[in-house]
């Protein structure tokens, strides 16, 4: 009888899973294994394929533009990852505050992430053009330098003789005292106000700020500046969607410890450094896992950029491997391209595990 | 006593203030952060209507957002086209369009050239779509000049001048026996010496240190006034052999695609699912790796044989080909962990009663798990929806069967290069419309849930 059932239920087990098995092998364990043939065989995706033993792994390493997009796709994968965590665990902070409207603030974070990359490429794209909206705001940003700097001194001043005077009075007065804030805020923004009408701190530029972020080959540091702009675009919607994780972990922290560590008189900066972050570390872990899986084949935005930017300023190994597989106007070099592909899929597998035994593990450390 | 008293009034009251501040920072914190983030969006909204969203400096008022102009285009795509949502000129246009300009008393006030030239607006395929131009159908053109009176200026030097002013009423009817003609475009050439000071509706762009104005359409509606780039997408990116339009096949194709992923996902994921949550059978726990492998492995890995494999079965450049090529292992896992979560003596009292597994499954475990499957339904379609990189790769001709991400590319590469982005971002912006019609009705199942944004990447 049992083992009937256990019968029974093997069966079942087995038709059940058919449907995603067929799925499963055919789109990824078949064309895992063949993209492993490939790449030791000469292919174009239209001829017979002929064995050519490690010559495409060879080619792959005389390549300049492999060594290119190698190189952007680490640095793209560190830079995004590291950025995006910050942001994403800042954001979640935020949108945790228990405030009437929170749900409201929620779903406005979340925004940017639910629209497509094509939609939001070209957004961004338009706002890095030449004479767009970005180098408008840097030029006035330039134009108003002195006036920014005042600003802030003028701010810290107010503050601090606030501060100075409240403390004459009551004891436990800080100088980050948020009532005094909101007064420097005020006097800063009237005073300001004032010197902008007068003219003071603002200056002429001789010529518009035009910085060139898409067709150029320029590099900033270890990336080309439009990589720098795919960062910003890619952070912008990559970070709501990490913020809901961190909510969750934050949501999932008993508020028994925060008011246990009020009691002991910790700092609000010791209750995130000694309660929340080490208790988030399983969340930090899962953000950075899947921040490197997506940075590494961010591919939708460079082949968005299409002409707009050099090939050798938006590659990526992701896109390296299509732009080899569907050369424009080329023959397709599909040996090169699985081989390059699957660089790239061991290169996710070694980051992961990397990130794995280098600290930010899955446990918590309690 | 009383001295105490007051004293620890006003420090109670020193508290109070600063609790009261540090909310009203926190709003301010948080409404910083939703402006930064919103903000890109709602920045380009503005441009999107704009006739040119590069234009320098910014304006953030300029005539498509100007009420007032609203009215006039209403009442003038009545005069034209009978439509006062969308204008246009049609038999029975009867059309009455004023300007007015204005010089120093000291130098006579010429009649400026004004006509309804014969040209077709815009860049990229516009010169191939409009066929019938206005200019054609004019009957009863006619130009008459109204002297209004002088007034005074105070020039660069702060001196006093006298100015005089004149009006021309422009009039003109539709033939009755042309076709209709979606724009009127006018155009009027003055001398330097005088200035435009007014004119029914502001002209769209001023030439030759504005001796010419010229107006890309009188008639518009107010929709087709606010709305223009948002009409160009739909009129100027089509089918130059079916004259259809490009835009309705890939917001179609997109839908199609959408649709397909999301049938075939609720198929795999519920039944996969159930039966690595529930079932034991040899091969669970390779199939449960696999699995996590797949999730892991980048797309761009796998796409040169799953290419083929759609071309062998002939299914290359159909939605067919981008619903089936997914492997859906997030939702899978979704739908397993969902169902680990369900209490089993459920399921164990129906098969006690000796139905069968897919019985079970089907009428007892399905209709419960409603809330998993709207969330995966909600990320099958936004994934299908937005995805770029399969449409990609498997669908590359002809440009009508493109899915929208693809399109947006391919309009982008037709109007980027002439610095339109109007048309390119009015096109990303109704890309997005579904999408955001499904967050708004769904907002608390994406938001709430973190399994399904988890895996979403």
């Amino acid at each position: 009888m049992n083992h009937k059932i256990k019968q029974q239920e093997r069966i079942a087990g087995w038709l059940f899973v058919t449907p995603f098995c067929v799925s499963l092998f055919v789109f990824f364990v078949y064309a895992l294994g063949r993209t492993l043939v490939y790449s030791f065989q000469s292919f174009d995706l239209f001829s017979e394929a002929t064995w050519n033993g490690i010559a495409n792994y060879v080619a792959l390493l005389s390549d300049p533009l492999f060594a290119l997009a190698l190189r952007h796709s680490l640095a793209f994968s560190i830079v995004v990852t590291t950025l995006q965590t910050m942001l994403a665990l800042l954001l979640a902070l935020a949108a945790n505050k228990k405030v009437r409207g929170q749900g409201f603030f929620r779903t406005v974070f979340y925004f940017p992430s639910i629209l497509s990359s094509a939609a939001m490429t070209l957004i961004f794209m338009w706002l890095f053009q030449r004479r767009g909206v970005l180098n408008q705001g840097l030029g006035w940003i330039n134009e108003h330098m002195g006036l920014l700097l005042i600003c802030v001194v003028l701010f810290m001043a107010i503050q601090t003789v606030q501060f100075l005077m409240g403390r004459r009075r009551y004891q436990w007065v800080r100088w980050g005292d948020p009532f005094h804030f909101l007064v420097s805020l005020l006097l800063t923004a009237v005073g300001t106000l004032i010197l902008a009408g007068y003219g003071i701190g603002v200056r002429e530029l001789s010529e518009p700020v035009a910085i060139t972020w898409l067709n150029t080959r320029e590099t900033w540091g270890p990336l080309p500046r439009t990589i720098w702009a795919i960062v910003a675009m890619n952070i912008f919607t990559t970070v709501p969607t990490l913020m809901l994780l961190y909510l969750a972990g934050l949501q999932s922290i008993p508020d028994s410890l925060y008011e246990a560590a009020e009691l002991e008189g910790a700092s609000k900066f010791q209750q995130l450094r000694y309660i929340t972050w080490p208790r988030l570390m399983p969340v930090s872990f899962t953000v950075v896992t899947l921040g490197i899986i997506g940075t590494l084949q961010m591919f939708d935005q460079v082949a968005l950029l299409g002409d707009a930017a050099p090939l050798e300023s938006k590659i990526t190994l992701a896109y390296f491997t299509y732009h080899n597989a569907f050369p424009p106007g080329g023959t397709p070099r599909i040996g090169m391209a699985s081989a390059a592909a699957l660089v790239l899929a061991a290169l996710t597998l070694v980051m992961v595990l990397i990130q794995r035994s280098v600290g930010v593990g899955e446990k918590t450390n309690d | 006593m009383t001295e105490l008293n007051a004293e620890m009034k006003r420090e109670l009251a020193a508290v109070r203030r600063r609790q009261a501040s540090s909310v009203i920072l926190m709003y301010g914190v948080l409404l910083s952060i939703a402006t930064v983030l919103m903000g890109t969006f709602l920045f380009a909204l503005m441009a999107s209507i704009k006739k040119d969203p590069l234009e320098q400096p910014f304006q953030f008022w300029f005539e498509q957002i100007n009420p007032v102009n609203w009215g006039t285009a209403w009442k003038l795509g009545r005069q034209g086209g009978q439509d006062a949502w969308w204008g246009g000129f049609g038999p029975g246009g009867d059309v009455t369009f004023y300007l007015s300009y204005a010089a120093p008393t000291t130098v006579e006030l010429e009649d400026p050239q004004i006509e309804v030239p014969r040209r077709a607006p815009g860049t990229g395929m516009a010169a191939a779509v409009y066929r019938d131009f206005a200019a054609d159908h004019l009957a009863n053109f006619q130009v008459t000049r109204e002297d209004g009176p002088n007034f005074e200026v105070t020039n660069e030097l702060g001196v006093a001048e006298e100015w005089h002013q004149a009006r021309w009423r422009v009039s003109f009817e539709h033939d009755n026996e042309g076709p209709w003609v979606e724009r009127v475009p006018l155009y009027s050439l003055a001398p330097l010496t005088q200035v435009l000071v007014d004119s029914t509706l502001p002209p769209t762009q001023l030439e030759r240190r504005g001796r010419v104005a010229s107006w890309e359409n009188i008639t518009p509606g107010a929709l087709g006034y606010v709305f223009n780039n948002y009409r160009r997408v739909f009129k100027e990116s089509i089918d130059l052999n079916t004259g259809e339009s490009l835009f309705v096949s890939w917001f179609k194709n997109s839908l199609f695609i959408s649709f397909g992923r999301v049938a075939l996902t609720l198929l795999l994921a519920t039944t996969a699912g159930y039966a690595l949550a529930r079932l034991t059978f040899p091969g669970h726990r390779a199939l449960f790796f696999l699995l996590l492998i797949s999730m892991m492995i980048p797309v761009q890995v796998t796409f040169i044989s799953n290419y083929l494999v759609i071309r062998d079965i002939n299914l290359l450049n159909t939605p067919w080909a981008v619903i089936m090529v997914l492997v859906v292992s997030a939702q899978v896992l979704i739908m397993k962990q969902f169902f680990e979560s369900v209490p089993r003596e459920i399921e164990e009292a129906a098969l006690m009663d000796g139905a069968g597994y897919f019985t079970t499954f089907y009428r007892i475990i399905l209709p419960m798990s409603k809330p998993a499957l709207i969330t995966i339904t909600i990320m099958a379609f936004q994934g299908a929806w937005n995805d770029f990189f399969w449409p990609l790769v498997l669908i590359n001709s002809p440009t009508s069967a493109f899915a929208l991400p693809v399109g947006l590319l391919s309009l982008r590469n037709a109007y980027g290069g002439a610095g339109d982005w109007s048309l390119i971002l009015a096109g990303a912006f109704m890309s997005t419309v579904p999408v955001l019609i499904l967050f708004m009705v769904f907002q608390r199942y994406i938001v709430d849930n973190p399994i399904a944004s988890g895996s979403k990447e």
